[in-house]
């Protein structure tokens, strides 16, 4: 059936897809809303109406059963007990199969091979986890000790991994093959053990210093074959094992830098953090894991630490007193540890080259002298952490601080201990590969070469024979005499040195150079060391010392567990650290010793069964806990560095060294590396030598060089450019916080206050009102992109750039100045008041402007902030300019309108635009707001604006006076005190004439202009600087009597216009001014006028809005935060404006100037003046 | 399917564990069985855990603790590992919301605190971080957390996913 339907259903979908689609989901989304209410019934009424809903068309069925898997494949995400979870589980299975079934039959099969596949692939995975090594084990330390103890050990089963593929690399391609196919033990000379070792190889302590039996294995270099070809197969040993060899720092990188990927890739969701420090550690502060009751104490204790220190980061009030003090003791502990430091490395080398002497010097070492230099290395690696951090404990930083600290020095430490072993024993090599030329005198004569090669060949006549098949000893005779000459002993001969009484004394060395096989001997003892002390430690440190605290603070006059040996800590950070340190040895040596990896895996098993023993017997977690999610890059940093840093030193005695002439895969080349280019010479076809002798070319070496250097600069500069996205992005999410937040404060204004509206007796005229205000705000669009066009250019631009600058001047804001800034308009006198405070605000006058505030505030805010932070934004000196390009364009019209009655339709249309377009901007942003929220956001802020009215009606005729007094003594002080401004203040008039003439060419611009604009550039500046006596002074304002807050409002500006904010007070009295202008019209009820009541109530709240600030910047009292509401709004008013009002309004004006000014200046008339070439 | 089996009876297994006497092992009859949360708390891996009443509280059906086998499996399955983080996130909100009013206030927020400081910190303290997380995370102003502002704050915990489960 469905077969036939298909191609039906193709034809038509194009038509009616988009319907269908609509109603299957809509469909569809009612069972699943029966399925999320709680009533258990419904959902099988849901249930038929869906089948009779979609029987017939196999897309819509198909639609529906999609919907159905997708149920079942979120079902566990769902919070439902399990039963209806089972229920509803198996309904859509019903359904699933039910439908599924009237569909084509191959997808029926699809989806239940997919089944089969899905149940098969997770019972694979589970037979997989069991084979994870030591899963259990983890997890159950990590019950025990929550997820930081377990990072250690999670880390240690991945190098684990790292070291079984290196093992198996050198084992299958190197060891394998030499045991196999290579010669046998004891045939040549490389392989044998010397006649005077002979008796001692097989002590104790010759195979503990790895000498005898161990020396001449598999274990070390020296053992391996130099023959180019081995077994029947011709396997090339010497290049494999170069190969292994550089391969297996090749692997390395790259396990670790994709693991560091993906951990990085993870741990992308932490990016931005800081960003809810108590929360986090409040709420996610606990491991849920921890089942152990000491872990869960230590845990606690950490969790308090951990809350106690953001509360003093928080408070920041921790007095450096003894700052010079404090430095000094830093200063104290930084010599100290590089002392430290410096002295281990000293003592290092100076092992190495006692232990170099005393090799030459005694025939018989002590074990103690054989063992000297890897038991001294080990020592100090497990001594100076220790004094590292009790040494950290004069510095007194932060504990995060000090851990960091500690960790960078023990990682030099171990990398110094490294180096300068490493650099001392390469130092010997030097001194050994030099002793040896200088024997025979001159390499070049064969003769000679020869000679110094076969001295130690006539130990047995099997090797004679054997080395006679090789082409280079060509002339016996030579070797016969030689033989003749020697004694039973092996002295060089006399005649080619005479050093003959020196190397008869280190036969030893002499006879047997090679330097790999000893380099490869001082590592694996040095590891070999390593590990027992690491045995030893657990042992004492840990478990004897967990013994003697648990079994003898009895008796014992103190409390051992908790006062001073306690139970060892498990320092996972330092941990880490060792085995990091561990690995970096295995790389050094891997080359030299190829067993090294194989070694480290068992020392790596037991180290895992050793250490979970004791982290679950005798061990106490950290305190210091070091993050888990985030430390896991930081080791593997760690590793990286050390990865690195382990590998140039092979690297360099690999290029830098002649290897041994007698033994080992290279003997008789003249560096190791040697061997690819003999092999790409004499085994490869011609053309391939060819090929890559052009490509090893400078030619092609250079520009590919180039290449790379070009490909790494354009990544970076693309990771630069995708991190400043990263950054504005998450700028742009912050301030979408705080609009959100702001938003809902209205939201939650709007609700207190929707009952007092519905008792509103003509609540419908006022909406009626508003929506035509807002149907003209809307309509104004065309008009003004007709007629006014030059208008609508810039101040989209500038809207647009505001909106980022917004964002960005937000990132300098701190949350909490946001949060207060937005919360404190509903309350009066409260400096910061929270929104439990709203119930309690019953009397309606107080009432009203809060909501008018708040309906406010948030177009306030949208435009306020690039303004009031322009000065500190100083990365963006563009988007400043823009800015304050744009505001004078505003100012410019709304003034112009003010000016010329014939534009007014125009003008105040625009400005009415102006103003609309921040605010469409915001509805804009509320889109990307919780869906919650939107539904009611539009009609609240609509609500909003009738309140305002009636309230404020009487209060605004109040204010009255005060404002015009403002309003001319701010025009003559902007006249005035142009020359006294500062620079800035300058500039911006500067940038506000430039743009001027483009928005207004048609007008003659009064000097007014330019006073509005700049002025009301400081506006924006000053406002930011609100201190809480500010605030205070807004409040009483509102409840006093008109005269006298005007009054004492000029003396408050008068004392801090005296500091040096004369012009900012200035600009405050122009704001008041302008919305001053307006009040003679405040009977008549226009939609205008009620936008202008909410402007002029706002002023008096916005202070409130803002918290203290830092900056006690004055004057800017109440008005100035409102420029773009003095701007816009208010002209709206201007435009019923007459000039005798504003004459009257000059003449208050002189008298406020007098008092705003500290000096009474006589300059009324030309105030007056002023006045009227305005108007 | 086996595995789940397998791992079910081993759940049930602990289950009853906790209380022989009550739990039967045979549910033919669906007893209604319920084991009250005194028991519960006494597992080790609840034992130690300072929300472990709330947990217990959460997802019993009856709202006190009682457990029945089924809100059992269903603790532990929102609390394994694998468990989504949406789902996580909601019970980690319905256990630090202590008063369940579907909103985590300051009330809340302080017991959170004394449980987890188990009353270390002074009072003050105590006030001063409640009111530092509200600000922190409170975006609706309303002073009291949402689910949503718990969501959100958490979703970008780092650490949340790995602290908040409980192995068994």
């Amino acid at each position: 059936m469905s077969t036939v339907s298909e191609p039906l259903v193709g034809s038509s979908r194009s038509l009616s897809a988009a319907k269908r689609h609509k109603s299957i989901r809509k469909n569809s989304r009612r069972i699943y809303s029966a399925y999320q209410d709680h009533q258990q019934g419904s959902s099988d009424d849901e249930d038929k109406e869906e089948e009779r809903v979609d029987s017939n068309d196999p897309e819509e069925m198909f639609q529906n059963i999609q919907y159905q898997k997708e149920i079942i494949a979120n079902i566990r995400t769902r919070p439902w007990p399990m039963r209806r979870k089972l229920k509803v589980l198996k309904q859509a299975r019903e359904i699933v199969l039910k439908y599924e079934g009237r569909l084509t039959r191959t997808r029926g099969y699809q989806t239940a091979g997919a089944d089969l596949l899905k149940k098969l692939s997770r019972v694979l995975y589970n037979i997989v986890v069991l084979f994870i090594p030591w899963e259990v084990r983890i997890k159950k330390i990590e019950s025990h000790f929550g997820s930081g103890v377990a990072s250690y050990f999670i880390f240690l089963r991945w190098l684990f991994g790292i070291n079984i593929v290196l093992t198996i690399m050198t084992g299958a391609f190197i060891v394998l093959p030499e045991l196999l196919a290579g010669a046998p033990f004891g045939t040549t000379r490389s392989k044998t053990i010397p006649k005077e070792h002979m008796a001692s190889a097989q002590d104790l302590d010759t195979i503990w210093s790895l000498g005898g039996y161990l020396q001449y294995s598999v274990l070390f270099y020296g053992y391996y074959g130099r023959l180019r070809k081995i077994g029947s197969a011709g396997y090339r040993l010497p290049l494999a094992y170069f190969l292994v060899g550089m391969a297996v720092f090749a692997y390395s990188f790259i396990i670790l830098l994709r693991k560091m990927a993906k951990n990085s890739r993870l741990s992308l969701a932490s990016a931005s953090d800081e960003n809810f420090t108590f929360c986090w550690r409040v709420f996610c502060a606990w491991d849920y894991l921890i089942g152990n009751p000491e872990a869960a104490e230590s845990k606690g204790a950490a969790i308090v630490n951990n809350i106690r220190e953001a509360i003093v980061e928080e408070q920041e009030k921790k007095k450096d007193t003894s700052l010079a003090v404090l430095i000094s003791l830093r200063i104290l502990a930084n010599i100290l540890v590089l002392l430290s430091l410096a002295g281990s490395i000293y003592i290092i080398y100076f092992v190495v080259e006692r232990s170099q002497k005393l090799e030459q010097e005694k025939p018989e070492l002590t074990l103690w002298e054989k063992n000297e230099v890897s038991v001294v290395v080990s020592l100090i690696t497990m001594i100076a952490p220790s004094a590292f951090e009790l040494v950290s404990q004069l510095e007194m930083y932060h504990p995060r601080t000090s851990l960091r600290f500690q960790l960078a020095r023990v990682l030099v430490l171990y990398l110094g201990n490294l180096y300068s072993l490493i650099i001392a024993l390469l130092d010997k090599v030097n001194s050994m590969s030099s002793a040896v030329p200088v024997s025979p005198g001159n390499w070049s004569d064969p003769s000679s070469f020869l000679a110094t090669i076969s001295q130690p060949e006539v130990d047995s006549l099997s090797t004679l024979v054997s080395e006679i098949s090789e082409p280079r000893h060509s002339t016996i005779t030579t070797i016969a005499t030689l033989l003749n000459v020697r004694n039973t002993s092996t002295s060089s001969p006399g005649s080619f040195s005479n050093q003959t009484s020196l190397f008869e004394k280190n036969t030893r060395s002499q006879q047997d150079p090679c330097w790999e096989t000893y380099v490869g001997q001082e590592m694996l003892k040095l590891s070999i060391i390593d590990m027992i002390f690491t045995v030893a430690s657990i042992l004492l440190i840990d478990f004897i010392r967990g013994l003697v605290v648990r079994y003898l603070s009895d008796c014992c006059c103190w409390d051992l567990e908790s006062k001073f040996p306690e139970y060892g800590e498990f320092k996972i950070a330092e941990n880490v650290l060792h085995l990091i340190y561990n690995q970096g040895m295995i790389w050094m040596g891997a080359f030299f010793s190829p067993c090294l990896p194989a070694f480290n895996v068992l020392k790596l098993i037991g180290l895992m069964y050793l250490r979970s023993w004791a982290v679950l017997t005798c061990n106490v977690p950290h305190q210091q806990v070091f993050r888990a999610s985030r430390s896991n890059n930081f080791y593997l940093a760690m590793l990286l560095f050390m990865l690195f840093l382990c590998m140039l030193p092979t690297v360099f005695a690999i290029v830098r060294y002649r290897p041994s002439q007698h033994c080992g895969p290279f003997s008789g080349q003249e560096k190791i590396y040697d061997i690819i280019s003999e092999t790409v010479a004499s085994d490869f076809p011609l053309w391939f030598s060819k090929v890559m002798s052009y490509v090893t070319s400078p030619v092609v070496v250079l520009p590919a060089l180039l290449l790379l250097f070009m490909l790494i600069y354009y990544l970076q500069a693309i990771a630069r450019s995708l991190k400043f996205t990263n950054n504005q992005l998450r700028m742009q999410l912050q301030t979408e916080r705080t609009e959100d937040k702001k938003k809902v404060f209205q939201m939650a204004a709007a609700r207190l206050n929707a009952p007092e509206a519905a008792a509103d007796k003509k609540p419908d005229q006022q909406e009626s009102d508003i929506t035509s205000q807002e149907a003209s705000l809307n309509t104004p669009s065309p008009q003004r992109n007709g007629s006014v066009t030059n208008f609508s250019s810039p101040v989209r631009h500038g809207n647009s750039i505001r909106t980022i600058t917004q964002s960005a001047s937000r990132a300098h804001l701190n949350r909490g100045r946001v949060a207060g800034s937005v919360r404190s308009p509903t309350v009066t006198i409260l400096p910061k008041h929270r929104p439990e405070h709203i119930p309690n605000r019953a009397p309606p006058f107080v009432f009203g402007p809060s909501g008018t505030c708040r309906s406010k505030s948030y177009h306030h805010m949208a435009y306020n902030p690039p303004a009031r932070y322009s000065d500190n934004i100083h990365s963006d000196p563009l988007y400043r300019k823009a800015i304050r390009s744009i505001h004078p364009v505003e100012a410019a019209g709304i003034i112009t309108a003010q000016s010329y009655g014939g534009r007014r339709g125009h003008t105040t249309r625009y400005v009415i635009v102006n103003e609309h377009e921040p605010r469409k901007k915001l509805l804009r942003s509320s889109t990307r707001i919780p869906r919650h929220y939107l539904m009611e956001e539009p009609a609240e802020i609509l609500e909003l604006y009738p309140r305002n009215i009636k309230r404020y009606t009487p209060r605004a005729t109040q204010h009255q006076p005060h404002p015009h007094r403002a309003h001319l003594s701010h025009q003559h002080l902007s006249e005035e005190e142009e020359d006294e401004e500062d620079g800035k203040g300058r500039r911006r008039m500067v940038s506000g004439k430039a743009h001027r003439p483009r928005s207004l060419s048609d007008l003659h611009q009064p000097a007014h202009f330019y006073i509005g604009d700049h002025v009301e550039r400081h506006v924006s500046v000053v406002k930011g600087a609100h201190t809480r006596a500010r605030v205070r002074y807004g409040g009483q304002g509102e409840d006093e009597e008109e005269n006298d807050e005007g009054e004492m409002d000029w003396g408050d500006l008068e004392l801090n216009s005296r500091v040096q904010a004369n012009v900012r007070a200035a600009d405050s009295l122009l704001v008041r001014t302008r919305r001053h202008i307006h009040s003679p019209d405040r009977h008549c009820q226009s939609p205008a006028r009620t936008r202008h009541m909410e402007s002029f109530v706002k002023p008096k709240m916005r202070p409130k809005l803002e918290t203290p600030l830092t900056e006690s910047d004055s004057a800017s009292l109440a008005s100035s935060s409102d420029q773009q509401n003095s701007s816009t709004d208010q002209y709206i008013q201007v435009i019923h404006n007459k000039e005798h009002h504003l004459k009257a309004d000059a003449g208050q004006g002189k008298l406020a100037k007098k008092k705003s000014k500290t000096n009474f200046d006589l300059n009324v008339i030309e105030s007056n003046d002023l006045v009227c070439s305005n108007v | 399917m086996t595995n789940a089996d397998s791992s079910s009876f081993r759940l049930h297994g602990r289950y009853r564990e906790l209380a022989p006497h009550l739990v039967p092992l045979d549910y033919t009859n669906n007893p209604d069985i319920r084991v009250p949360p005194t028991l519960i708390v006494t597992m080790p891996e609840l034992k130690e855990n300072p929300f472990r009443d709330r947990i217990v509280e959460t997802f019993s059906e009856d709202g006190h603790g009682n457990l029945s086998f089924n809100d059992f499996v269903d603790m532990f399955s929102a609390l394994c590992e694998t468990s989504p983080r949406e789902l996580k996130t909601i019970y980690a909100f319905k256990i630090y919301d202590f008063n369940r009013d579907n909103f985590i206030c300051k009330e809340d927020l302080k017991k959170t605190l004394n449980k987890l400081t188990k009353g270390e910190l002074s009072p003050e303290e105590v006030l001063l971080v409640c009111d530092k997380s509200m600000e922190e995370a409170d975006l609706d102003g309303d002073s009291k957390l949402s689910f949503s502002d718990f969501e959100n704050m958490v979703s970008k915990a780092p650490d949340f996913l790995s602290n908040f489960h409980v192995r068994i």
